[in-house]
């Protein structure tokens, strides 16, 4: 009989007015890869962060080794034996491998001791036994994603955690370092660890995990050892048993339920943007975008998908005319709406009002006012306008953003870029973080705006595959700061994926 | 021109340097560590009264620097409770701190010696001649028979080089400023390393204080502090955020101030006054000349944890 | 950023002042005085008579609100304008020169002329560091703070130079032509027509804030430059630039009004440091022009109060500059624990601050 080593009950966390959490339990036996799997939105993360100490929960319980602990943050949490390997990179940019590898490992009790020249050899033992190699005396900053992501997964390593928790590492990771990385991963499990894997693709998951729960809308609905689940089973426990038969999941698979490629193909119209031989750099100097020309038609919508970080910002930005290339040329039409993929930062104003948060879009229009002054009661009428065929749930159009929902937000700020979209419609995964319902109204405004006679051509960049092979006319992968045009057959999740990664570029 | 005028700039050099290379090294560690501590000049002056009552109450020197010190720290104490415990804006929070400071120290002094401002008299603290070393011709008894708290900033450079690049807890200091969130997701206590570097940098510029107070004026003055702790602030930047630079910076700007004694003794008579705004104008050019180069911790200044 | 609806903004000043109250007084106490005759002492001082209201309170608020008024609009947009200080200096040199050589022209002409010059001065001295910060990148709060100090000594650089008054004797220029002085606002009072310039600078940029386009790009960047550049595709670096000069021109006029409509001549130290104590009287109004108004003559009343309060009670004037200070933490303090509360009331929308809830799948 194997211990439990982590064991999580009744786990309640709410951010705001969505709630993450609603009675999630895990447990976890020492020995074993246990596999997380969820919908965007499950409550994956949020689960994983009570066990690595960065969320509290409101209700519930959470035992290690039997015993009942309340981690007050990740010091905590390493404390009590979890090391947890964040979705998110938690690495400190400025620093270089090594002293990243080194950071607030044990630093009270021997402060003075040179951390780099105790770590530099376990670093290397560990580097040598799981395949994991990074160059340690770089600086994080240089190095690109998927070194990055095997940092982070050699950082939990390092400290020989009991129970490792590894929230989707294998998002940025080629084939073969996902192998092996699961090969790995069994050999910890052998050791008597436990191992703790999230991740959405069920393959994966199934590939390595020797029991699998699954979460759906912040409840623990299954959980089961390997050999008792078929995939289909656990597609319908991730969907719900309703949900399933229709369009949620289906959203990939099925494809054109919501934009046909006919429409696009019929409705394709003038040009309205234009990219010829453009390249763009980063901060740093390093190359973002390599030589990427690309047309947008009225009534297209062109959906590049890729891993994050591979120049999809900079084409965005190029595309809506907020960034300007040192190299190529940019054509791009005045009527450009703009979904950011951070709207909390980059999309709206928390402090303003509503009328406010319209008047972004607005301060500059002639219709605005008149000279210099601006038109408040006409702003007010417009976003009065947008609350109401948006359904923009708020008190009334002078609340603070800040005090709406992340869906409420999002539809303000996709009510006002699309009215601003005359020509082009620019959108980064504008349904990141958001529920079902508010992804469905998002997918349903951009196809009506494309099906309109006129209607402006729309791109849109995402990481979520099934939603750009739901959406698209047209169909590009980006990946090392080049896009890639998927052809007719390769239009299926697994062909896609197969150019991303086949293009990724290691280090770039 | 004569050997003892350059003698005697260089001396003056160092001896207003090392008031700007304490608080500067001590700022650079505050900083290091993702605050910025515009109240540097209330920890300044709050050393040099503090500097100043204390020798008077032992008729000790040595222990005014002391009480400096701990005068500096408490003063960094109300900036780092509002801007590190309330998370309130470090800009404003440390202008009201040197505001604090400059009406405190003048309300005491005032109190205690009278608003006319009777020239006080107190215990100084004496140059102490390195043997052997003072004796090098030209830079030597500029270096080498100054203050105690000249060799102070001499020692601290390299220590605190040695901490911030090849210890753990430099380490983590530099993470805390660096990604505070990264820091902690590794187990780094941020809120408590920053407290900490905070206090330890008003320590510092408490001893600049005391060393204007007991080592260079001999009295304590309404607004002594003059700005310094701006101006150390300006030097910090200039010396990259690395102790050794910095001590560099702090001289050279100590040498830029003392540039009158030498102008005066080659016969250049600028006008006093504007003798007073050269380091100032130095300061600003070599901001603007500089700047581009070096880079700021990239959490400076950002309350923490962000939630809004 | 500190600036809030009417009654969240009276909430916190309130509490703000009420907290500076106690603090103080228990301040005073340790010292060894009587907290309740420096009280006194001060309200008699600043309101006991209308003489001592017009002519001591109000014409101390002058500086206060023009000053307040450019820090206030600085800091709408974001921009830490720590330099009032040294450009109300620009903006006395400017009036003082204008006032001395243009001695010739007649009143409608020359007193314009003074203002103008103190304003352009200002704006001036402002330029230096909004075009090192635009430019060079560098950051603006040391760079104004280092230009005070250029200033007030460039300042006592002339009155013992250049300008300083014919017989050499004291530390100041000569006196403006009459016709650059500002007539009485009040007759037979000190209170001068700048008092009413100020107030009319506060009105014009409260509807400018609130009404142009301008003050609304203003508004965006200083409340988010990130989102004012991506949702309002809005010039960060020009909006910081003009706020910039504005700000410095209301400083500078702020130098100009008090020489042209109180002391006539420039002095070392004219200035007790009111461009620093803008930054209580800005941060009190929570940066709302009309409320600034009000808020300079509390501050006028304290600076009138401290005179009094030196004289009845034998407590040092300087306590005062211990008070604008205590009044800018507690406003901190105060704003930073009513956000707390009216957060947690209020439930937040989605936490993408907070760490990790569910971002997406790769």
């Amino acid at each position: 009989m194997t211990p439990v080593l982590a064991s999580l009950r009744g786990l309640v966390r709410r951010f705001g007015s969505v709630t993450a959490l609603a009675g999630a339990n895990l447990e976890v036996f020492g020995g074993e890869v246990h596999g997380v799997l969820g919908e965007n939105g499950a409550g994956k993360s949020t689960l994983l962060g009570v066990l690595g100490g960065v969320v509290r929960p409101e209700e519930g319980e959470l035992e290690i080794s039997g015993q009942p602990v309340e981690l007050r943050g990740p010091r905590d949490a390493w404390r009590h034996g979890v090391g947890l390997v964040h979705q998110h990179f938690t690495l400190v940019p400025s620093l270089t491998v090594l002293e990243n590898l080194s950071l607030g490992r044990d630093a009270g009790a021997s402060g003075f001791a040179l951390p780099q020249t105790r770590v530099r050899p376990a670093a290397e033992r560990m580097m040598a036994r799981t395949g994991l190699s990074v160059p340690l005396d770089e600086l994080v900053e240089d190095l690109g994603v998927g070194d990055r992501q095997r940092v982070e997964i050699l950082k939990a390593l390092l400290r020989e955690p009991p129970i490792l928790v590894l929230d989707e590492p294998t998002a940025v990771l080629t084939p073969a370092e996902v192998d092996s990385l699961f090969d790995l991963l069994r050999e910890l499990a052998r050791q008597g660890r436990a191992v703790v894997l999230v991740a959405h693709k069920i393959e994966e998951v199934l590939a390595v995990a020797d029991r699998v729960t699954v979460l759906r809308r912040g409840r623990t609905v299954l959980t089961s050892e390997r050999g008792g689940v078929d995939p289909h089973r656990l597609v319908r426990a991730m969907v719900g048993e309703d949900a399933a038969t229709q369009t949620a999941v289906g959203l990939g698979a099925a494809t054109g339920g919501v934009v046909g490629e006919a429409s696009g193909g019929l409705l394709a119209g003038e040009v309205v943007a234009t990219l010829d031989g453009v390249r763009a750099n980063r901060a740093s100097g390093a190359a973002a975008l390599v030589d990427v020309s690309l047309q947008i038609r009225r009534g297209e919508v062109v959906g590049v998908a890729g891993v994050e970080g591979n120049g999809q910002r900079e084409l965005a930005l190029l595309l809506t005319g907020r960034l300007s290339p040192p190299a190529g040329v940019a054509t791009v039409p005045d009527g450009v709406g703009f979904i950011p993929q951070d709207r909390t930062v980059e999309g709206i104003v928390g402090e303003f009002d509503l009328v406010e948060n319209m008047a972004l879009a607005l301060h500059d229009d002639p219709d605005a006012g008149r000279g210099m002054w601006l038109d408040w009661p006409w702003i007010r009428q417009e976003a009065e306008a947008v609350r109401s065929r948006f359904g923009v749930v708020a008190p009334d159009v002078g609340a603070r953003a800040e005090g709406l929902s992340g869906g409420n937000q999002q539809r303000l700020v996709v009510g006002r870029e699309l009215r601003r979209a005359r020509d082009l419609l620019v959108a980064e995964n504008p349904t990141r973080g958001l529920d079902v319902a508010a992804t469905a109204f998002v997918h349903a405004e951009i196809g009506r705006i494309t099906s309109v006679e006129g209607g402006p051509g729309v791109v849109l960049l995402s990481t979520d595959l099934d939603e750009v092979l739901a959406l698209s006319t047209r169909l590009l992968v980006m990946t090392g700061g080049r896009l890639l045009e998927v052809p007719e057959g390769s239009r299926t999740r697994e062909g896609i994926g197969r150019l991303m990664l086949g293009g990724l570029q290691p280090d770039v | 021109m004569p050997e003892t005028d350059l003698v005697l700039f260089l001396e003056a050099a160092v001896r207003l340097g090392v008031p700007l290379a304490l608080a500067a090294m001590g700022e650079a560690i505050t900083e290091r560590s993702g605050i910025i501590n515009i109240g540097l000049e209330g920890s300044i002056i709050g050393g040099a009264l503090g500097g100043a009552l204390g020798a008077l109450a032992t008729g000790n020197a040595a222990a005014g620097v002391l009480a400096g010190a701990g005068a500096g720290l408490l003063v960094a104490m109300v900036f780092a409770l509002f801007s590190i415990g309330l998370r309130t804006d470090q800009i404003i929070t440390g202008t009201a701190v040197t505001l604090g400071g400059l009406g405190l120290t003048g309300a005491v002094y005032q109190a205690r010696f009278g608003a006319t401002g009777t020239a006080l008299t107190l215990p100084t603290l004496a140059p102490m001649s390195v043997p052997g070393l003072s004796q090098i011709p030209w830079i030597g008894s500029a270096l080498f028979d100054q203050a105690p708290t000249a060799y102070l900033s001499y020692a601290l450079a390299p220590l605190l080089w040695y901490y911030l690049f090849r210890t753990a807890w430099g380490l983590e200091l530099r993470a805390v400023g660096e990604a505070p969130d990264a820091a902690q997701a590794a187990g780094v206590r941020v809120r408590w390393v920053r407290f900490w570097a905070t206090l330890f940098g008003g320590a510092l510029a408490g001893l600049a204080g005391a060393h204007l107070a007991l080592a260079h004026a001999g009295t304590f003055a309404e607004n002594m502090s003059a700005g310094r702790g701006f101006i150390a602030i300006a030097v910090v930047v200039l010396g990259r955020w690395n102790p050794l630079w910095v001590l560099v910076a702090a001289l050279l700007f100590g040498a830029a101030s003392a540039l009158q004694f030498l102008l005066q003794a080659l016969g250049l008579d600028l006008p006093y006054q504007l003798f007073l705004a050269l380091p100032y104008l130095l300061t600003l050019a070599a901001l603007a000349g500089w700047v581009g180069r070096s880079r700021a911790p990239a959490a400076l200044a950002l309350p923490w944890p962000k939630e809004r | 950023m500190y600036e809030h609806g009417g009654r969240t903004a009276w909430v916190v000043g309130a509490a703000a002042l009420a907290a500076t109250a106690v603090v103080a007084a228990v301040l005073l106490w340790v010292g060894g005085y009587d907290p309740a005759r420096a009280a006194a002492a001060m309200w008699s001082g600043a309101f006991g008579t209308r003489g001592a209201f017009v002519s001591v309170t109000l014409v101390r608020s002058v500086p206060f609100l023009l000053t307040g008024l450019a820090v206030a609009v600085a800091f709408r947009a974001g921009v830490w304008n720590i330099g009032a200080e040294g450009q109300l200096y620009a903006g006395a040199i400017a009036a003082v020169w204008v006032g001395i050589e243009g001695a010739a022209l007649p009143a409608w002409v020359l007193l314009p002329a003074v203002l103008i010059a103190a304003g352009l001065a200002g704006a001036l001295w402002a330029l230096i560091p909004a075009l090192m910060k635009l430019r060079l990148g560098v950051g603006e709060v040391i760079t104004t703070i280092l230009m005070n100090f250029v200033g007030i000594n460039f300042a006592a650089y002339l009155v013992h130079g250049p300008l300083q008054e014919p017989r050499g004797v004291f530390p100041q220029t000569e006196q403006i032509a009459d016709a650059a002085r500002l007539p009485a606002l009040v007759p037979g009072s000190r209170l001068h027509v700048g008092f009413a310039v100020a107030v009319a600078m506060a009105v014009v940029l409260a509807a400018v804030l609130r009404w142009t386009r301008w003050g609304f790009r203003v508004r965006a960047v200083g409340a988010s430059p990130r989102a004012a550049w991506a949702a309002g595709r809005i010039d960060a670096g020009a909006v910081v630039l003009a706020t910039f000069l504005a700000s410095g021109a209301l400083a500078g006029l702020a130098g100009g009004v008090e020489i042209a409509g109180l002391t006539y001549a420039l002095y070392e130290g004219l200035s007790p440091g009111w461009g620093y104590t803008a930054i209580a009287v800005a941060l009190l109004a929570a940066l709302n022009p009309v409320a600034v108004v009000g808020t300079a003559i509390l501050f006028g009343a304290l600076e009138a109060g401290a005179g009094a309060m030196q004289r009845e009670a034998g407590i040092p004037a300087v306590w005062v500059v211990a008070v604008e200070a205590l009044v800018i933490l507690a406003v901190l303090a105060t704003d930073q624990l009513m956000r707390t509360r009216v957060r947690g009331a209020q439930t937040p929308g989605d936490d993408e601050g907070n760490v990790s809830p569910e971002p997406a799948r790769a």
